[in-house]
């Protein structure tokens, strides 16, 4: 029993990284209709980043704001300069390779700069764990979870309750109504690309500490939020944070309890996630249908 | 220094010369960026072409040494998984961004069946026939998604490739590798990479002949039918998902063969020759080259081949830098690949040169 909660609380705070670059690749789907495969490399940068701020002396949490501002720029930039002018051409075998490249590109640079050796992110709180109901959860877990609450509850008010927010809503409900009504429909999508950036890093510091920081850290990361995003739908922020969660579960559970996946092949499972979901129900648990027309 | 800067802004202010009233002036970019037919030689040249062009490639292993040997046969082999990944992207309008999932799958195909005593040419069809059922397998279900979730699980194929092959140990011999015997039947006088590299070049050949007639066939009318207007195909009578499943597993034998020669080219290999990169080398090769062309994947294979080879010589890390980089570049300078650029500098002269032609075009 106790290990199966142990589990539970382990695959909570996994899901909670997986939700929240689920989270960022939703943010990016809605604002350009792509999926940005590069997403977990700009995490990786943002979780290098804070590395080296700190490794200048900055205090942690300094060094994540400058890393989160540096890659909301970066995804602004990319969105601005390499996206708008395929995503207004409607071609979407570029826009895959696009990101594709971004994402190749970003690692080699990343290698090239920091190298191949591991790093160490220090922890927000520390170290050390905190008990709760017989089941030790470490103090990066409750930060994690504690961000990834925190910030999804933060991004939800932003879409309900600011106009920015609104804007965004409405340029991704239907661009070309918010354009003639006065919205800056670019923008809106460049600030979807940033707010990916910055959750991105986030979300890569935060998880650095637990994984060890290199070149390779994201790629397994990724193919998680793939899942949860996809099981989440692919339009959905609530149902990122959602998948993740769920996603997290799935995979510690199975990974301890089903001998043949181990810990070594969890990643398989991300992979079933999405074809089972894609098959049984492409739109996901909160995601919007799609119809066609001729 | 200033005279130069002078020079430049009197030059500037000075009035354009009168431009001449025929065909409006674009610049390179735009030239990079137009589309264009192929170029239409007559049969007997092209026929010709063809001919001298395997000649010499068959030549090529008896008078260089191995090293060149084993990089001209890596570009026939990743040429052949070009074409079948082209008839995908290009015809089909399938992304696949694993395709090195299907190309370990001929791989280890070659290993473990070569390993049981069966002679290695005979288990290169067998690459290929276990590469199409897995395809065929996997693209049941996933061919039912639209261009951007296929991308989507296909690269997660492509992520989850080293893993699944550590972790069917008993197979693949995991992490630890597994030798494959290349070396020719008893009696063939040549060296194990002359073998390999000569029967990579019949592969190739006849990969290019059955590609090129089943692009222009009544199979290649109903993918790009499919590509361009699926709904529309499906009521002219294409069976879609049928097709679309049988595209995928054709273009995954392709990768299968190939991965088969590559293990006997090789004859090691483990589960890191078949990460991302792999993959993504394979995308490259296609974009480079130009989508939807034959000659296209041969471009793009000795583009990959050769380029990485001498930017990795700066950084270890500079050959992936080197492949976003080139795939931006192409996405945005040169869209129709090489081969547009080759089309687009050799159509003057065979519209000046009336014999190169067909003659009801001449």
């Amino acid at each position: 029993m106790d290990l199966l909660l142990q589990q539970l609380v382990d695959g909570v705070a996994a899901g909670a990284i997986y939700g929240a670059l689920a989270l960022a690749l939703v943010l990016v789907y809605r604002a350009s209709h792509t999926i940005n495969f590069a997403q977990g490399e700009m995490a990786l940068l943002g979780a290098y980043l804070s590395w080296q701020f700190v490794a200048f002396g900055l205090p942690l949490l300094a060094a994540l704001a400058v890393s989160v501002l540096a890659c909301a720029v970066l995804g602004m930039g990319i969105e601005r300069v390499l996206i708008r002018p395929l995503a207004k051409r409607n071609q979407h075998l570029p826009m895959i390779i696009t990101t594709l490249g971004l994402m190749i590109a970003l690692n080699a640079v990343i290698a090239w700069v920091w190298g191949h050796q591991t790093r160490e992110v220090p922890p927000v709180l520390g170290q050390g764990a905190v008990e709760v109901a017989g089941a030790a959860l470490s103090r990066q877990d409750l930060v994690i979870i504690a961000t990834v609450l925190g910030g999804a509850i933060a991004l939800a008010a932003f879409f309900r309750f600011t106009r920015t927010g609104l804007f965004m809503r409405a340029t991704v409900g239907d661009t070309e109504s918010a354009r003639l009504s006065g919205v800056r429909t670019g923008r809106m999508l460049s600030v979807g690309w940033g707010l990916a950036g910055g959750i991105g890093a986030i979300a890569g510091t935060l998880i650095a500490p637990e994984l060890f920081l290199q070149p390779g850290m994201m790629a397994p990361v990724l193919i998680y939020a793939f899942a949860a995003a996809t099981l989440g739908g692919l339009d959905s922020p609530l149902g990122a944070i959602v998948g993740g969660i769920i996603v997290g579960l799935a995979e510690n559970i199975a990974g301890t309890y089903v001998p043949w996946i181990g810990s070594e092949f969890k990643q398989g499972l991300a992979l079933a996630i999405i074809l089972v979901v894609l098959l049984l129900r492409p739109a996901g648990l909160f995601g919007s249908r799609k119809v066609v027309r001729v | 220094m200033t005279t130069q800067l002078d020079e430049q802004t009197e030059r500037a202010d000075a009035p354009e010369p009168a431009a001449p009233p025929r065909a409006p002036r674009i610049t390179p970019v735009e030239w990079l960026r137009t589309p264009r037919p192929p170029l239409r030689l007559s049969r007997p040249v092209s026929l010709a072409l063809g001919a001298a062009g395997v000649v010499a490639l068959a030549i090529v292993p008896f008078v260089n040494p191995s090293w060149i040997n084993l990089h001209v046969a890596l570009v026939l082999i990743f040429a052949i998984v070009a074409m079948g990944l082209n008839l995908l992207v290009g015809m089909g309008g399938q992304v696949s961004l694993g395709h090195a999932a299907f190309f370990a799958v001929g791989a280890y195909t070659t290993a473990v069946v070569g390993a049981a005593g069966v002679p290695a040419v005979a288990t290169l069809p067998l690459a290929g026939a276990v590469a199409f059922a897995i395809g065929w397998l996997f693209g049941i279900p996933a061919l039912r998604l639209q261009g951007l979730q296929l991308g989507l699980v296909t690269l997660a194929l492509a992520l989850v490739t080293p893993p699944a092959i550590r972790q069917l140990d008993e197979i693949t011999r995991g992490s630890r590798g597994i030798g494959i015997d290349g070396d020719p039947p008893a009696g063939v006088p040549l060296d194990q990479d002359q073998w390999v590299y000569l029967l990579a070049l019949l592969v190739f050949v006849l990969a290019w002949v059955v590609t090129a007639r089943m692009a222009r066939g009544r199979i290649g009318r109903a993918f790009v039918a499919i590509r361009d207007a699926e709904l529309v195909a499906e009521t002219l009578g294409v069976a879609v998902q049928r097709t679309k499943v049988r595209l995928f597993a054709t273009s995954a034998a392709y990768a299968g063969v190939g991965g088969g020669l590559y293990a006997m080219l090789l004859e090691f290999i483990g589960p890191e020759n078949f990460g991302l990169t792999l993959s993504i080398s394979f995308i490259t090769m296609i974009v480079v080259g130009g989508i939807a062309t034959v000659p296209g994947a041969v471009l793009g294979a000795a583009f990959v081949q050769a380029v990485p080879a001498i930017a990795g010589e700066i950084d270890p890390a500079a050959a992936g830098f080197t492949y976003g980089v080139v795939l931006l570049l192409f996405v945005f300078f040169v869209p129709f690949g090489l081969i547009g650029v080759i089309r687009g500098a050799l159509a003057p002269l065979v519209d000046r040169v009336p014999w190169l032609r067909p003659r009801r075009l001449r």
